[in-house]
């Protein structure tokens, strides 16, 4: 059995790791403390991430060069909205997912009948333009000054300023995607997602309606991103077009690479592993490398494509 | 009135001329992808990254920059040289143990070769923008060549138009009437029915490379020149614009790349200097999203049916 | 069986994984120091590096003159760096880095106004009290009671270039070719409002982005209005280039900027001559003071100092004198600063006297220095 099936099923796997997910925050760290407590937040931030994108190329075999563009579209809704109008995170969240989920399946449906290197290259093109428009709208964005002083996320009227209640709301964001995406998985819907990743033709023949199931998971895809943005945003604080680059589709995309594409566990080691490594990179190395730390990733990938193409953890094929 | 039409009609030219010497630029670059896409269908994402090599080797080696300084046009044949066999090592070493994998994970490993490539360029160079010194190249090139009224063609232009156009005939003369042509146009059209002709693939992929690598390095020093700037991310955006000019013209043609890069290098800079400059990077996204969305075989593009 | 090796094997290297990471914290674990920390940040690598060099210099020296002379109440200053590329996301990360840090009770930074926009709130909601030698956007000093700085503001450097573009110059038609950032737009906005005022005509303004390499088709548009000049509010690296590309054009007008085009770069790049920028600094404008300062940079680090060092130096100085008359207590800090604010409190530095406004903003005058055969000169014709 594939460990994705465990994943939410075998208490002798779940609750030792969530016990040790949850008292994380209270173990005797020092005055690095807060330090390690923000990295942990960031790595399951990348893993809701991770989360997300699979959706895509792992469960559909799209490759989604583009996904980064949700992340901004999640954040700059929020971000923008909190801004201006001080609302609190419960009411700009679901406001950033569906906006997130509505250009997902706007930039899907003109895509559907593109396959392979088509796609990646539409994404591709689609999350530039993102990113040029988060860029050049001064009036919306303040553009590449980035839109800073954004409120920090808060609960029953409370402000959530302890970085231990960050890590926990991040913690719950990610739990509540996990449950979705596992029960996907193995319901209908995922079935007919591994069919048409498997074989496109073939899944239309025996009555897969294709066009809507590849809709639902951009829209999923997207709107995964865009809860992630919307935390990302009310956590960092500040937002800023550069923080959406290309180069962040590929580091989520490395991710899930690592872990074995379509696998929701891997996903997951994925950014445990990969995350804290480029932070733990950026202090070690000196400070004319750090900013060339990414090296590694492009390396990693060639090397896992070269070596392990399914990662460290293959779905075995049903 | 008559001076403010003289104004506009020189403004108009010295874009055309601008936008020519862009075009003509991109069109170097876009026939290394349309070459690499032609005969292994990959989208080489590392191609920019050559370009960048180009520029940054040539600037090292005239500048002195590991050491010797040596003269211009000696440090621009062995940068263009080391391009050629940067693409080919590139093929070798990462796309060829993988011609029979899916073609995603040749795309996924482009593209880890393409971050590579250019924080490996960060490391070696730093981030700083890096000119050509003056003295090291020759002057003529800065100087203007030709002057009417207001509109100024600078040597360099020159050089560039004419570098490129020699370089494209070049180019068509070897693919239509050379050996090792008929073969790329032969694994273009049926790989499998190539080999079993005797056509040694490998040998031919890995020409295909140093030919469009050469060209792309000759790309790049020609830019690093133009604007006096050699940056490591200066290959990531060239490369962008570049391969939505091939897609354009029809990915896998070679006319069509250079008729892509052309329009491309015009409408950027009309799009910039009358519509708005900031969104002038968006053309080239807009008309590559268009193409594949609206016409996938581009101007003049001949795909087969599994390629689509 | 085979299955049961790789699993362990797996949760072997899993195990192995944890170690490692877990190693490679406890490398961040710092032991207690026995040092003032004094963090500097600045851009120490990438494009800006050579201006952030100029920051870490100026600390460096001023905390070895305090170090030589006992530190601050017999604990040595050390002077903590933090890299944000001029990048406001990574000012952002290091300022969450510096307030989260208990021992740290002041900051000094961050340069580019758009980094210190960004860093304002983490360090306003932290209480941290920073002082910017180099910021010089209008809105930092409004945004929080935590920000001072010791260098002028963006509407008294536009106003001057605009006095100076118009009345030393006698320029009739200016155009501007500005980046799209908060300093950069702060300044053009400052000029333009006071180019009205003067009767200087604006005849086209344009901007670019940070990563632009490409101003030719802008450039080619300047070029048929025939300005007398380009204003280039923005930053050098980028700046040079623009200059090279409208040569390489025909343009033959002049060129001057704002203290962001005050590099080194500039004097290797002969089209670049003639060249004027403001400065908050010149070394022949000062007295005594200034000459010894200088002359210990050139012994230490073997360059000459610019402005960015010299306002550093005097930034370390002020928030020196606040820890020690008031300890490593944020809120005494800042009330310290605050209380520096009329001329006869002032900190007598080599820039001058420092006292702060009611926005932690100061008044500090501004110099015009021109490249000429590849030098940096002073301006003949100076304004007040």
């Amino acid at each position: 059995m594939h460990l994705d099936d465990r994943l939410f099923s075998d208490k002798k796997l779940y609750l030792p790791l969530l016990a040790a997910v949850l008292v994380l925050p209270w173990l005797p760290m020092g005055t690095a403390g807060p330090y390690v407590i923000r990295i942990a937040t960031l790595t399951l931030l990348y893993m809701v991430l991770a989360q997300g994108l699979n959706v895509v190329p792992g469960f559909t075999g799209l490759l989604d060069l583009g996904y980064v563009g949700f992340f901004g579209i999640g954040a700059y809704t929020a971000g923008l909205l909190t801004v201006h109008y001080q609302w609190s995170l419960w009411l700009v969240l679901p406001l950033a997912v569906l906006n997130g989920a509505l250009w997902g399946v706007l930039r899907g449906a003109p895509t559907l009948r593109l396959s392979d290197d088509y796609f990646a290259i539409v994404t591709f093109g689609f999350s530039e333009l993102i990113i040029l428009v988060l860029k050049n709208e001064l009036w919306l964005t303040r553009g590449p000054m980035g839109v800073p002083g954004i409120a920090r996320p808060d609960l029953f009227g409370r402000v959530l300023d302890q970085p231990w209640q960050t890590y926990y709301l991040i913690l719950f964001f990610l739990l509540l995607v996990l449950w979705v995406v596992v029960r996907i998985r193995s319901s209908r819907l995922g079935r007919a997602w591994f069919a048409i990743r498997e074989d496109e033709i073939a899944a239309e023949c025996v009555g897969v309606n294709v066009a809507r199931y590849k809709i639902i998971a951009f829209a999923l895809s997207a709107a995964i991103g865009a809860l992630a943005g919307a935390f990302y945003a009310r956590w960092f604080r500040f937002i800023h077009p550069d923080m959406f680059k290309f180069w962040e589709s590929i580091l989520i995309l490395c991710l899930i690479v690592f872990g074995g594409m379509g696998s929701i566990t891997g996903a997951l080691i994925g950014a445990l592993v990969l995350i804290p490594l480029t932070e733990i990179l950026r202090i070690v190395l000196p400070a004319e490398f750090s900013s060339a730390r990414y090296l590694i990733f492009g390396l990693l990938i060639v090397v896992m494509m070269r070596w392990r193409p399914a990662g460290l953890l293959p779905v075995e094929r049903e | 009135m008559l001076n403010a039409l003289l104004e506009q009609s020189s403004l108009f030219l010295q874009q055309l001329v601008n936008g020519v010497t862009l075009g003509s630029i991109y069109a170097l670059i876009a026939v290394g992808y349309t070459m690499v896409y032609g005969v292994i269908q990959l989208i080489n994402f590392a191609h920019g990254e050559i370009y960048m090599l180009g520029a940054f080797l040539s600037f090292s080696l005239v500048s002195g920059f590991f050491g010797i300084g040596l003269p211009f046009a000696l440090a621009v044949t062995i940068a263009v040289l080391v391009c050629a066999l940067a693409g080919v090592l590139l093929d070798v070493v990462a796309y060829r143990p993988l011609r029979k994998a899916p073609r995603l994970a040749a795309l996924i490993t482009a593209i880890g070769m393409s971050i590579f490539l250019q924080n490996l360029a960060l490391l070696i160079w730093g981030a700083q923008i890096k000119s050509f010194p003056r003295e090291a190249v020759p002057a003529f090139l800065f100087a203007p060549a030709l002057q009417f009224g207001d509109v100024v063609i600078s040597w360099l232009q020159i050089v560039i138009l004419s570098v490129a156009v020699i370089l494209m005939v070049f180019l068509q003369l070897i693919v239509h009437y050379t050996k090792i042509g008929r073969a790329m146009r032969a694994i273009a059209q049926d790989q499998t029915a190539a080999a079993l002709m005797g056509v040694n693939v490998n040998r031919v992929v890995s020409f295909t490379f140093a030919l469009g690598s050469g060209l792309g390095g000759v790309a790049g020093i020609l830019v690093g020149l133009y604007y006096n700037a050699v940056y490591p991310t200066m290959g990531y955006f060239a490369g962008i614009k570049a391969f939505a000019a091939a897609v354009l013209g029809g990915i896998g043609s070679i006319p069509g790349a250079i008729l892509g890069g052309g329009i491309l290098g015009l409408a950027e800079v009309f799009g910039g200097g009358y519509i708005s400059s900031s969104y002038s990077d968006g053309i080239a996204y807009a008309v590559m999203i268009l193409v594949i969305l609206v016409k996938p075989t581009g101007l003049f593009g001949r795909l087969s049916r599994d390629k689509a | 069986m085979v299955r049961n090796l790789t699993a362990i094997r797996g949760r072997f290297s899993l195990v192995l994984l944890f170690v490692v990471l877990l190693s490679g914290f406890s490398g961040v674990v710092k032991v207690q120091a026995e040092t003032i920390k004094i963090p500097v940040a600045s851009p120490f690598t990438g494009p800006l590096a050579s201006f952030g060099e100029g920051v870490k210099n100026g600390a460096l020296l001023k905390a070895d003159e305090i170090n030589a002379g006992g530190g601050i109440n017999g604990k040595m200053v050390e002077i903590i760096l933090g890299d944000e590329l001029c990048d406001p996301k990574e000012a952002a990360a290091v300022a969450t880095r510096f307030a989260s840090d208990p021992e740290v009770a002041i900051v000094i930074g961050h340069l580019c106004s758009s980094a210190t926009l960004a860093a304002l709130p983490i360090y306003k909601e932290a209480g941290l009290p920073a002082i910017t030698p180099a910021s010089t956007n209008p809105q930092i000093g409004k945004s929080s009671p935590y920000y001072f700085r010791n260098v002028y503001k963006d509407d008294f450097q536009g106003d001057f270039l605009a006095r100076y573009a118009k009345q030393v110059k006698n320029f009739k038609k200016v155009a501007i070719f500005y980046e799209v950032n908060d300093y950069a737009m702060g300044l053009k906005n400052a000029f333009i409002r006071k180019s009205k005022e003067l009767g200087l005509q604006i005849i086209c303004a344009e901007s670019y982005m940070a990563e632009t390499a490409d101003f030719k088709a802008q450039l080619s548009k300047f070029k048929m209005m025939r300005p007398d000049a380009i204003f280039i509010p923005g930053y050098a690296p980028q700046a040079t280039l623009l200059i090279s590309q409208a040569r390489s054009l025909g343009l033959k007008c002049a060129f001057f900027g704002a203290d962001g085009l005050d590099d080194e770069i500039m004097l290797k790049n002969p089209d670049a001559d003639g060249l004027f920028v403001t400065t908050p600094f010149l070394v022949d404008r000062g007295g005594a003071k200034v000459k010894d300062f200088v002359e210990r940079y050139r012994h230490k680090f073997a360059i000459e100092p610019n402005w960015f060092a010299a306002n550093t130096y005097d930034a370390v100085g002020i928030a020196a004198a606040a820890i020690a008359a008031s300890g490593l207590d944020r809120e005494k800090i800042r009330a310290y600063l605050a209380g520096i604010s009329a001329k006869e409190k002032a900190y007598q530095g080599i820039t001058g006297a420092t006292y702060f406004d009611e926005n932690g903003d100061c008044l500090k005058p501004a110099f015009v220095k021109v490249v000429k055969g590849g030098k940096w000169v002073s301006a003949q014709e100076q304004l007040q």
